[in-house]
Order: C-alpha cells, then sequence, then structure tokens
C-alpha cells in the first residue's frame, strides 16, 4: 500500500525549487492520502473515484450520478436505505456523494468514539451496494426534480450557472449537467448502474483520503477493506478533447416567466491551477470579480455605485454552487477550466446596460491591466484569503486530495509561493494572453427573449435612468458604456421547457 | 446529492467584572468561554480556540426584523446591515475594502428575525485592525442620502435574485396569516412595497442606527487564536469610548391562534407543488424542557430516520424533499415544515400522512430508547459541527442573539438530556392543534388569456 503523509510532503515541497507533485503511488494499489491529526476528536474519510459525467455514454447522461447515488443513498445488501440511514442516526454522521463532470467522491465525518461503526456502514455502502428497484426510483426521480423543477422553475441562478457551462463546452465531455438530461434519464437502467459501477469503481480509480485524530492502524486496515474493489485498469486519466473555440460573440437567452434577467459570460481557458499562468491570473482575476466580497471592481462599479444588482463577479475556474457558497469547494476537480463574468439578477430595464458594464469592466482589465498598487493589493489579499480555504478538516484532506489529482504540490502552498514571487508585469502578461471581450458566449436568463433579442441586435445606447445619480466620474464613464457595441454574432432563444430535456 | 430547495433568509454581568467560565465535565461545549462587560455595557466574549494563526471577529447586533415595528419600514434591519458598509470619516467605503483586502479577510453580515450579525475570519496578528475598523464603524458610520438611495437598490436586487424560488412568496404569506400583531408577519427581507419606498427613509435610518446599534444591544466575539486579557483590553480602547442609548422597541404580543388559516399560490411556470406548514410555538427558553422537547420532536418526524421521513421521501416517493423543525426565536414563532411534492394528485396523501404522525405522537408514548438515540445524535452532531472558529462562532452568536449569554448552549443540551415520553406527548397535544395550524400550498395553475401580468405581479 502506498501512502504520503502529507504533512512532511507539505514541508518538502516549500523547500523544494519549483515545488513537486505529490508523489504517485505504485501500480496495484490504494493510492492514499492521510492528514492526521492526533488531537482531533473527529476523523474525515474521502473516497474520491476519477468518474463522473464524462464517463457518461452517449444517450445515458446522467448515469455516473445515478450510480453515486445508488452506493452513497441508497440500501446495502446487509440492509435497506432504511437501516442504514437508522444506524448512522446516533452518531450523527452521514455518507456524502456528489458527482461532478470528472469525479465521483464518497465522504463524512465521524466522531472517533464511532469511528469503527461508520467504518462497517461507509465499506459497506461503497463495496455491497444492494441496487434496488425501490432506491432506484427514488434517485432517478431525485435528478429529474432537480433538472425539472430546481432548475427550470424554482432558481434561475443555478440555471444561467449551469447554461453557460453548456454553451462553452457544447460538443464537449463537460457539456451535459452531471444531473444529466430528462430523456437519458429515462432510458437509464438498473442493469446500466450495474455495468458502470463494476467498470468505475475499481482500486486503481479510487483516491482515498483519511485525516484526524484516527488510531493506529486504521488506514491500513481501511485499504485492506477496499482492497475487495476490482482492481480496474491503472493508467492516465481519460483523455478530454480540446473545448471547442468560441468565434465571435454568442448569446442564448433562456425564455422563461421570471421577473429579472441573469446574465453570464465566458470561455474555455487552456489552463487550470497546474499551470504557472493560471497564478498571475489568479491575481487579475481577485481585482476583477473576487467571489463574494466588496472589492472587486464589478462588485464595486455594478453594484456598489450603480445598485444595479446583488452582486457581480469573475472566475477563472469552476466554482461550486456559487450561490450558496463563500469560499471554494475542494473535490470538484477538472482538468480544463473557462473563465466566466456572473451579473447576478437585474432588473430587465437595466439588463442592456448592465451586460455592457460587465463587458466593459473585462474590456478595461484587459486593455489597462492593474497597476503595481493595485497587484500588490491582489496579491495580498490573496495570499492571507486563500489560507481560510482550509479551515476545516475534511476541507484541507480535499485540497491535498485535489493537489494529487492535478498532479501538483499543496495547492494553498503553492498559492503562497507562486504569488510572492509574482511581479505586475508577470500578471499583466497573462492577462493579454488571456482576458478578452471579441469571442465569448454569454447566457442570459430572461422574460421576453423575443425583445432582448431585438435590443441586442439593434444595439442602440441603453443610457441608465438613475433615481439617485451616482457621482460624476461614474456618469461620465456611463457615457462610454451605454453606447459599447456589444455586436452579437448570433443569439438564439431556448424555451427553458428544452433546457435539460436530451 | 443535488441541491435542495431552500427557504430564505434566509447580559447579566457586572460592569467591568471579568468572568471566566471553564468548561466542566458535563457540559456540551468543550471550550473555555472568557467574557466581560465594558461600562457602557459592551459584552465581549473570548473562546480561545486552536487554530493557529486565525481569528473569527463577530459583531452581534440583538436586532433584528423583529424590532422592526413602525408600519411600512419592514426589511429595515436588513437594509440597515448594507448601510453599514458605507464607511465612516476615518475609513470610507474603499478604504474599508482596501484594508479587508490586504488582511485577506474573510468578511460578510447576515440579518435574520432576531438579530444582525457582522462576521470577519482573518489572520489573529490583524485582530487589532479589525477591532479598530469594526469598532469605528459601529460608532461613527456616516453615509449621505445618495449612498442611502443607491443601496437600496441593491436591496432590492438581493430580492430579485430570490424571487425565482417559490418558497419566498409561500413564506411571506405564512408569515402574514399567522401574525397579525407581532412583527414576525413579514420575513426579515421585509414586504416588496416597503424595500421599494425604501430610499425614501433616509432620515429613519439615521433613527434606527441612533436606536439600536449602541454598545449594551451588542456582543463582541473573538474565537480562536486569541489571548483574552489581550482582546479584553483592545475591546476596552477601541469601544469604550462609545456611548449608551439603545432604546427598546415595543413589540407587539400576538394574541394566541384560534383558527386554521389556509391559503394557496398559483405559480405561473410549471413546477411540482410545494407546501408549506407552520404550527405556532413558544419563545425559545432554557428554563424549561418545552422548546428542547420540540427539538426532539422535528427530529422524530423530520429527521431522515424517522418514519415519516422514509415514508414521504424513501418508500412512498411522494415528495423529494421534506423538513419540518422548530427554530429558536426570541418570542413565539412557528414549528415549520416544508417540501416538494412529486405530483398534484399527491398533495391531500401527504398532509394526511404528516397529520397522522403527529395524532401518533400525540397518543402514544414515544419508546425511550428511540429518545436516547436522538439524544446521542444531538450530542454528536453537536461535537461535530465545532470544527472551525467560524462554526463555533455560529453556535455561539445562535444563544448570543436570544439571552445574551453564550452558556446557554450548555442549558440547552442539558435540558434535551431530560425529556421524558411524557413530555413529547403533552408539548405534542399543546403544539399540534388545528387551532395553531397556517397552511399554505403552490402548484403550476396556466396562466389565462390576459391573466400572465397580473399572476406574476402577484408574487
Amino acid at each position: 500500500m502506498s501512502r504520503t503523509n502529507l504533512v512532511t510532503v507539505a514541508i518538502l515541497t516549500l523547500l523544494a525549487v519549483g515545488g513537486v507533485a505529490i508523489p504517485a503511488p505504485a501500480a496495484g494499489t490504494i493510492d492514499t492520502v492521510t492528514l492526521p491529526n492526533p488531537d482531533s476528536p473527529i476523523i474525515a474519510v474521502r473516497l474520491l473515484f476519477k468518474t463522473g459525467s464524462i464517463h457518461d455514454p452517449e444517450g445515458k447522461e446522467g448515469l455516473a450520478a445515478i450510480t453515486g447515488l445508488m452506493v452513497g443513498e441508497a440500501g446495502t445488501q446487509k440492509r435497506s436505505y432504511s437501516e442504514l440511514i437508522d444506524a448512522l442516526y446516533p452518531m450523527a454522521s452521514s455518507i456524502e456523494i456528489e458527482t461532478d463532470r470528472e469525479v465521483t467522491v464518497i465522504s463524512g465525518e465521524v466522531h472517533r468514539e464511532k469511528l469503527a461503526e461508520y467504518t462497517v456502514l461507509l465499506t459497506e455502502a461503497v463495496l455491497e451496494p444492494a441496487f434496488s428497484e425501490s432506491d432506484f426510483s427514488r434517485n432517478k426521480e431525485q435528478a429529474l426534480a432537480y433538472l425539472t423543477t430546481t432548475l427550470r422553475a424554482t432558481n434561475d441562478e443555478l440555471l444561467g450557472l449551469e447554461a453557460i457551462q453548456q454553451v462553452i463546452f457544447d460538443g464537449h465531455p463537460y457539456q451535459h449537467s452531471p444531473a444529466g438530461t430528462v430523456e437519458a434519464l429515462k432510458s437509464i437502467t438498473l442493469e446500466d448502474v450495474k455495468n458502470f459501477y463494476r467498470h468505475h469503481y475499481t482500486q486503481a480509480n479510487l483516491m482515498l483520503g483519511v485525516a484526524g485524530g484516527y488510531p493506529q492502524g486504521y488506514v491500513e486496515s481501511l485499504e485492506k477493506t477496499l482492497g475487495s474493489l476490482p482492481e480496474g485498469e491503472p493508467g492516465e486519466l481519460a483523455e478530454l478533447p480540446e473545448p471547442a473555440t468560441v468565434e465571435g460573440r454568442q448569446f442564448t437567452l433562456i425564455d422563461k416567466e421570471t421577473d429579472s434577467v441573469g446574465i453570464h459570460i465566458g470561455y474555455a481557458l487552456p489552463i487550470n491551477r497546474s499551470d504557472p499562468d493560471y497564478y498571475p491570473l489568479m491575481v487579475a482575476n481577485s481585482y476583477l470579480g473576487e467571489h463574494r466580497t466588496f472589492h472587486g471592481r464589478l462588485m464595486q462599479q455594478l453594484r456598489g455605485h450603480r445598485g444595479l444588482n446583488y452582486g457581480d463577479y469573475s472566475y477563472i475556474e469552476y466554482w461550486h454552487l456559487p450561490p450558496f457558497t463563500m469560499n471554494p469547494t475542494p473535490n470538484v476537480p477538472r482538468r480544463q477550466q473557462y473563465f466566466s463574468v456572473w451579473v447576478r439578477p437585474v432588473v430587465p430595464a437595466t439588463a442592456h446596460f448592465a451586460l455592457r458594464d460587465a463587458l466593459f469592466e473585462v474590456d478595461r482589465l484587459a486593455t489597462r491591466g492593474l497597476t503595481q498598487e493595485e497587484f500588490e493589493l491582489a496579491r495580498d489579499f490573496l495570499v492571507n484569503y486563500s489560507k481560510l480555504w482550509g479551515q476545516t478538516l475534511p476541507n484541507r484532506l480535499a485540497w491535498y486530495m485535489d493537489s494529487r489529482y492535478y498532479g501538483m504540490p499543496y495547492y494553498i502552498d503553492e498559492i503562497d509561493k507562486r504569488l510572492k514571487k509574482l511581479t505586475v508585469d508577470e500578471v499583466n502578461a497573462a492577462v493579454k494572453k488571456y482576458i478578452r471581450t471579441d469571442d465569448y458566449h454569454a447566457v442570459l436568463v430572461t422574460n421576453n427573449a423575443g425583445e432582448v433579442k431585438a435590443y441586442l441586435e439593434g444595439d442602440q445606447p441603453s443610457p441608465m435612468k438613475y433615481n439617485t445619480p451616482p457621482d460624476k466620474p461614474v456618469l461620465d464613464a456611463d457615457v462610454t458604456i451605454q453606447k459599447i457595441k456589444v455586436e452579437p454574432d448570433t443569439i438564439s432563444i431556448v424555451p427553458v421547457a428544452e433546457m435539460f430535456q436530451k | 446529492m443535488f441541491i435542495q430547495p431552500r427557504i430564505l433568509t434566509i447580559a447579566l454581568c457586572l460592569a467591568g467584572a471579568l468572568v471566566v467560565m471553564p468548561a466542566a465535565a458535563d457540559d456540551i461545549f468543550p471550550h473555555k468561554v472568557h467574557q466581560t462587560t465594558l461600562d457602557n455595557g459592551l459584552k465581549v466574549v473570548v473562546v480561545p480556540y486552536d487554530s493557529p494563526g486565525t481569528v473569527a471577529y463577530y459583531v452581534v447586533v440583538r436586532t433584528g426584523s423583529r424590532d422592526e415595528v413602525e408600519p411600512g419600514h419592514s426589511g429595515f434591519a436588513h437594509f440597515f446591515e448594507h448601510m453599514m458598509f458605507r464607511g465612516t470619516e476615518r475609513y470610507s467605503t474603499n478604504a474599508y475594502n482596501d484594508v479587508i483586502k490586504k488582511m485577506g479577510a474573510d468578511t460578510n453580515a447576515y440579518t435574520t428575525d432576531d438579530r444582525t450579525v457582522y462576521h470577519m475570519v482573518g489572520p489573529a496578528a490583524e485582530l487589532e485592525v479589525m477591532m479598530d475598523l469594526e469598532s469605528d464603524r459601529f460608532i461613527n458610520l456616516d453615509y449621505n442620502e445618495e449612498d442611502f438611495r443607491r443601496e437600496a437598490l441593491a436591496v432590492l436586487g438581493e430580492y430579485n435574485k430570490n424571487i425565482s424560488n417559490p418558497f419566498l412568496p409561500m413564506y411571506e404569506r405564512m408569515r402574514e396569516l399567522a401574525f397579525q400583531k407581532h412583527t414576525y408577519s413579514h420575513t426579515t427581507m421585509g414586504f416588496l412595497a416597503d424595500i421599494k419606498a425604501m430610499p425614501d427613509y433616509y432620515d429613519y435610518s439615521l433613527s434606527f442606527f441612533d436606536r439600536f446599534y449602541r454598545p449594551e444591544n451588542i456582543v463582541v466575539l473573538v474565537v480562536g487564536d486569541v489571548e483574552p486579557e489581550k482582546a479584553f483590553g483592545m475591546a476596552k480602547n477601541y469601544y469604550g469610548g462609545w456611548e449608551k442609548g439603545y432604546q427598546q422597541p415595543k413589540i407587539a404580543t400576538e394574541p394566541p391562534q384560534t383558527e386554521t388559516k389556509e391559503a394557496h399560490i398559483d405559480w405561473v411556470a410549471p413546477i411540482r407543488p410545494h407546501i408549506m406548514a407552520g404550527y405556532r410555538v413558544p419563545a425559545f427558553s432554557a428554563a424549561t424542557v418545552d422548546t428542547a422537547t420540540l427539538d426532539l420532536i422535528s427530529q422524530l418526524l423530520f429527521s431522515e430516520s424517522a418514519p415519516l421521513y422514509q415514508k414521504l421521501v424513501v418508500d412512498e416517493q411522494w415528495m423529494d424533499y421534506v423538513s419540518g423543525s422548530y427554530s429558536d426565536h426570541r418570542d413565539p414563532y412557528l414549528f415549520m415544515i416544508y417540501g416538494r411534492i412529486k405530483s398534484e394528485d399527491l398533495v391531500d396523501d401527504v398532509q394526511a400522512a404528516i397529520g397522522k404522525a403527529i395524532a401518533d405522537l400525540q397518543a402514544n408514548p414515544v419508546d425511550p430508547e428511540k429518545l436516547e438515540r436522538i439524544k446521542s445524535h444531538l450530542r454528536y452532531s453537536f461535537a461535530l459541527s465545532l470544527d472551525s472558529p467560524n462554526a463555533i462562532s455560529g453556535t455561539v452568536t445562535n444563544y448570543l442573539s436570544l439571552t445574551g449569554d453564550p452558556l446557554t448552549v450548555n442549558e440547552v443540551y442539558a435540558q434535551y438530556q431530560k425529556v421524558t415520553p411524557a413530555d413529547i406527548q403533552r408539548i405534542a397535544k399543546e403544539v399540534f392543534k388545528p387551532t395553531n395550524y397556517t397552511v399554505v400550498t403552490l402548484s403550476y395553475a396556466e396562466p389565462k388569456e390576459g391573466e400572465a401580468e397580473a399572476t406574476a405581479e402577484g408574487r
């Protein structure tokens, strides 16, 4: 069994010049990451399977997620799902399951007094799923309800955030939501799930993570138990095609009954956090639109000065469930990433202006870059702020596992190390290389899409009418912003009922 | 795995005396709590915790939407939370943001029915900077009418981002029906008409700040890598000069409910039927077992292992989501039940199943072993939840808001241990009766020709 004590690795990486990737295991063994903390009464266990919605067969979109649910939210061969929940209940632990594009993660935390009992239940779920008809219909229903009610009808923000990924990754394995499509879900059979489980839930696909106050011998014993998974084919991660290059300005209007307009802009990025260019871009992005902070340019300009909406942010990698999270969520690694701008819902009368204002800010960054002072402020912020992302034991463990997935040193340390060496010129060079407003996808979640299409095509000025005018410099900037030519190349309208259908 | 629909949100120490409460062997809260009260009434609570280099800094204002007693001003506590980021003479909004940015702190705020909380997590070495920044804006907030009017638009934007969630109109209707006198009749967001009128209430906002943002009404909480004495010294230095002046609002008492109240909302887009129900319950108290018993009842009915939950979600699969709970409030509030139903024809079955589970609870004493399992769940759940300065602060904040005393948490968990099957039956009979009941349902209704606009406005 191959294991690396990452506390030691983290220290070593700080000493090494250029950093070293967290070592991968020898063939035929379970890849295990441990983070011991003998003083903690809590133990976190995470099983990351390198299988996600990119492995869904064509026409069976959603299969990876349903299989995950049939492992993590279903009965075992020894007990029904109700009995499993009952057994977990007194220890207040659970078996969590999350399937993303590339990985499926099964995880839980338990008090050390209950570790042995919990481990029996967790491994039983992973190794001996029952695949019952009743669990199958329930889990399929959950996925269908998510697509048809949560996304289509009750949360415009999640709808837009999923839709922008679909257009950026059109024709790519990342295109469909891990929840699948309505038609594909209906065609998935229990036999499909069993086959998928057999092929993908293997030792070769598994990365095991254990952290906290676990006793000596615990990890070895857990590895031994999980050794009954099929060995699987050791090898590289599934190859991914390059996302299609977007040419011009491609607009998608999702037409639905709603009182506001959500705006999303984005395009694929050729780098992820294992690339040196990611770090200077991270600083520029933080300056432009750090998630849920008040100091990004987008937030200050759109919300702070103009009161257009509740929030405005930008991203250089996938952010999991942004409406509900303040800090980035680990364990959703994706080797291919995208740049995006998220303008939270605005009232329809200001949507055209808000779109222009967001484009103006991206273009301003692209053409002018950051000053030395802006660079220093954004860099210093990130160096400290990123240290808060691993405050809890499960999160720290998950960041370590992600770092191994990307084949890089511990991400949080890497941010510290790389940012401290950066110069403003390097940041501005990365901006020049990756930030643009000529070629992008945009998604608007809106009512009356026909009217929106008409004004986007007309490209006429969209002056703001303020009840309380902002300061003069803001009004002066508005004169330019309201006239920006958006020049959409294509504008397609998709009725919301067609979203996630097939 | 898939994200579930969410409901929206949404001091008795002697002046100057320093109190250290060691964690007693049978107390649930495992950390030492240090507290002091400054001469001006500001309480300061410090909980050292092993989080090298990191502290959480919370300022808890014991004012929430519950305190919005003047008609036409619902949503003001939350709006004021926004205004607190609009700067002072020393630190303009930009200067404040720059300092936060420089230290890399994670900072924000939230408002509930009973409290407004300003929170920050950042480097322990910057604690004094945090004290300086936060005390400055609480004592010297300074904004002009233009800033005020602009911020009102951001609040409207916040309302708009939530409006596609059907729980928002259901929640609004539920409160309007369940409360006629008490301010719990509106959500923390406030009535839409009041939100739209906010820009015109600049003067009112100044009076709001003057009456509620006073030291006697506020607790400063520091958790993490901190020495209590040092923190107390800093607090005295930065907050000591703040003048008293809190004016307690007169909040109307809600008379007892006398009949079932019902409403239905038509939704313009295709959607699964939703249900939200509320039973009037007493205000939070750690002095008796009553509200602790309601927490246990919520587990008996709606935890994942509860037979009712199992029936609705796992076995019959009539709902893809259901939840029910008592939530701690300073005044009598509601035991809320809400969920999403697979199809229209099952709405009655769902209501009947919930009714039957409640009737069983009233008629038959619960198995004592079942109660022990719940008590075990609550204890382990608590232990697992205390895993960061932020998480500890969140828990402590709830009790600071309710009673002003962080150690109320120990009393609550002691009450859990005392709850008997007879208590469950007694409280179930007192609370779950038709005269205490309000229910709101929502389902898809195809808009008739020419009515689409009216329906959209209706939500």
